[in-house]
């Protein structure tokens, strides 16, 4: 098990070298110029060219990325050039991931265990109108973009409305970050975690209704077990293998933010800065940004792996 | 020995889907003693398992219901009982062991908690006297190191091993009546007869009465006190065991037969299949259900579907022509095993 661990481990150098490659290559030879952002439309071209030589950007590809990556690895990131100017990359990203993974985890913590229990509930009342209505509502919830969704929420429940004589709300304020607990919270999260839900509750319908067709559950049944322990001993326990990788997918995904709702609701996470980035084509944030989320995603796989040994007594790493 | 234990009258058993109802068990009455060994034999289809499920109230509602019929178990009528006393019953006093070792255990949970789990509930057992008994159990039906491999899980065990510990458990609470639904179909010919022997033995030190499912007469042969034959849902010959293997008086009977492989059988000739397919359970024919099948059919099957009748001591028959199969069978089964195909 340790073995497949470190193994598994050696594995992440190789995986960053790639990607770093990648990005890095997309970042300088792709359209923009982080210069000609920060200088503005009518610098001059002598002084372009000099800052230019002052970030050392006119050097060759693998000059460039050999210093970055030596510099990555003694920790420094790089440098804002336009937006935050002169802050390090790895303060802007320190400062911001946690307003993103307690946004997300907001919205994980109500949409995932709502998401199983509906999904069991579906599972169980099979083709009941109950089941059919979810799968609709499930449907709705993927199809409707977060960008047409984010307004009109918005508009609900965080103006001022009159209908008549009466005046109602606004019931929830929006706009910045007060921390997990604040009213603010609520649309962001709640708009965040409708995927998942929708997501969740399809999956784990279907890894139920597959369980409980499984022959071990009618052993379980003619046992003479009460129902809930067939449910939750038999059923859930096996329905859960398939959700384990899912699960690791919507953790990781916590660590990447969202470039659409934090920005449109002025929360300071990394999707927010990650979106100022590419406005800006700052690939140093852009770099630091795509390495971390490879990072946060191999090291998610490595742990679902490792997970399944506790849910899935067959299988056994060696 | 002649109290009964199970008296199932009139039972139906149905299943609406999108083709129609189709129709699994059409009317089977049939009674089992204490202490009596039944077997229940018949083609995939016959309603054999479907209406043991029935018995067991394992049918999922809907699709399936029942649209008639009694199960009469120790006085109690099992269809009558509510989920929780029918839950208390299961696995209790009335227990069933399934065809497939491989799916029937649940891969995530070890053995003894898949054994004591029922005994805990049904016992009023603690953990310790459950672990206690489930040994007991595991050494019962031949495994070894018990003690040992009740912390493993099912797919450390091979598929004999494992369909001795779906038996173990279904003998946990020592039940009035154990349904075995294929115990043997899924496995090799000499793990078959290590499990046959295993409930010959395990029958005899418990005194249990047995319902044994199958398709394989040679099974049963040695194992059952008397055999129902059912086709396409109903029950078309009862008898006991030599009875039925000595003077077989319906033709579907014969067939079956007439179909089992012989050792003293020449190398050239062929096994004899019962030509055709059973009818189809959504448009049952209102006739006799074997009839397009059958050598001795007459006007009279295609119009009237044949009741059981009594054709000799404790031996009944569905067929209007069971004196014409007593004359001719004798002659069919001759030829079918002692037909060269070359000639």
């Amino acid at each position: 098990m340790l073995a497949y661990i470190v193994r598994r481990l050696l594995w992440l150098p190789v995986l960053l070298i790639l990607i770093s490659l990648i990005t890095f290559a997309l970042g300088i030879y792709g359209p923009g110029d982080p210069v000609q952002v920060m200088m503005g439309l009518h610098a001059r071209p002598d002084i372009i060219a000099q800052v230019r030589k002052e970030y050392g950007l006119d050097q060759p590809f693998p000059v460039q990325y050999w210093n970055y990556m030596t510099n990555a690895l003694r920790g420094n990131f790089g440098y804002s050039l336009v937006k935050y100017q002169g802050q390090r990359v790895s303060d802007l990203i320190a400062k911001r991931l946690p307003v993103t993974l307690q946004l997300n985890l907001v919205s994980v913590c109500w949409s995932l265990p709502l998401a199983i229990a509906l999904g069991i509930f579906a599972a169980l009342k099979r083709k009941s109108w109950l089941d059919v209505f979810l799968r609709g509502m499930v449907i709705l919830a993927v199809s409707i973009p977060v960008i047409g969704l984010q307004p009109v929420l918005t508009f609900l429940f965080s103006r001022k409305h009159e209908i008549g004589p009466m005046t109602l709300g606004p019931f929830l304020p929006v706009g910045g970050w007060g921390g997990i607990f604040s009213p603010q919270v609520i649309l962001p999260a709640f708009i965040l975690g409708l995927g998942v839900l929708a997501v969740f509750t399809r999956q784990t319908r279907a890894a139920m209704i597959d369980v409980l067709n499984a022959d071990y559950v009618r052993t379980a049944r003619a046992k003479g077990l009460k129902e809930w322990m067939v449910l939750v001993r038999h059923a859930l326990r096996n329905a859960l293998i398939p959700l384990v990788t899912l699960i690791g997918f919507v953790l990781a995904g916590m660590f990447a933010g969202s470039f659409i709702i934090e920005s449109f609701y002025g929360i300071p996470g990394v999707g927010q800065l990650a979106y100022d980035a590419l406005i800006s084509k700052e690939y140093y944030i852009i770099m630091a940004f795509t390495l971390m989320i490879a990072v946060v995603y191999v090291l998610m796989n490595l742990l679902i792996d490792i997970l399944y040994v506790f849910v899935d007594p067959r299988i056994r790493y060696k | 020995m002649s109290n009964v234990l199970l008296d199932v009258r009139n039972l139906r058993t149905e299943f609406v889907t999108q083709d129609g109802v189709v129709h699994a068990v059409n009317g089977v009455t049939f009674q089992v003693d204490e202490g009596e060994t039944l077997g229940l034999v018949g083609e995939s289809g016959s309603g054999k398992s479907v209406s043991m499920l029935t018995v067991m109230r394992l049918i999922p509602m809907p699709p399936g219901r029942i649209p008639s019929g009694e199960v009469v178990f120790q006085g109690q009528d099992l269809l009558k009982l509510s989920n929780e006393e029918m839950r208390q019953v299961r696995g209790n006093k009335v227990a069933m062991v399934f065809q497939d070792p491989m799916t029937s255990l649940n891969p995530v949970l070890t053995i003894g908690t898949q054994i004591t789990e029922a005994l805990e509930l049904h016992m009023g057992m603690n953990k310790d006297q459950a672990r206690k008994r489930a040994v007991e159990l595991l050494k019962m039906v031949n495994i070894p190191e018990a003690e040992r491999r009740l912390d493993d899980y099912p797919h450390q065990f091979s598929g004999g091993m494992r369909q001795r510990v779906m038996i173990a458990m279904g003998l946990s609470c020592s039940p009035q009546l154990l349904i075995a639904d294929e115990p043997t179909t899924a496995l090799d010919v000499t793990i078959q007869a290590q499990i046959t022997d295993i409930v010959k033995r395990l029958k005899h030190e418990l005194g249990m009465a047995i319902i044994w499912i199958t398709h394989d007469l040679g099974v049963i042969a040695g194992l059952a006190d008397r055999i129902n034959v059912m086709y396409s849902g109903y029950i078309v010959e009862t008898a006991h065991t030599k009875e039925l293997f000595a003077n077989p008086l319906h033709p579907y009977t014969v067939g079956l037969l007439g179909s089992i492989p012989r050792l003293d059988q020449g190398k050239k000739e062929k096994l004899t299949p019962i030509e055709g397919l059973p009818p189809d359970l959504v448009n049952l024919p209102t006739g006799c259900p074997f009839y397009d099948r059958c050598t001795f059919r007459t006007q009279k099957c295609l119009e009237e579907n044949p009741p059981l009748m009594s054709v000799g001591v404790k031996h009944w028959s569905a067929c209007w022509n069971y004196e014409a199969v007593r004359e001719k069978r004798d002659e069919i089964l001759r030829r079918t095993v002692a037909q060269p195909v070359a000639a």
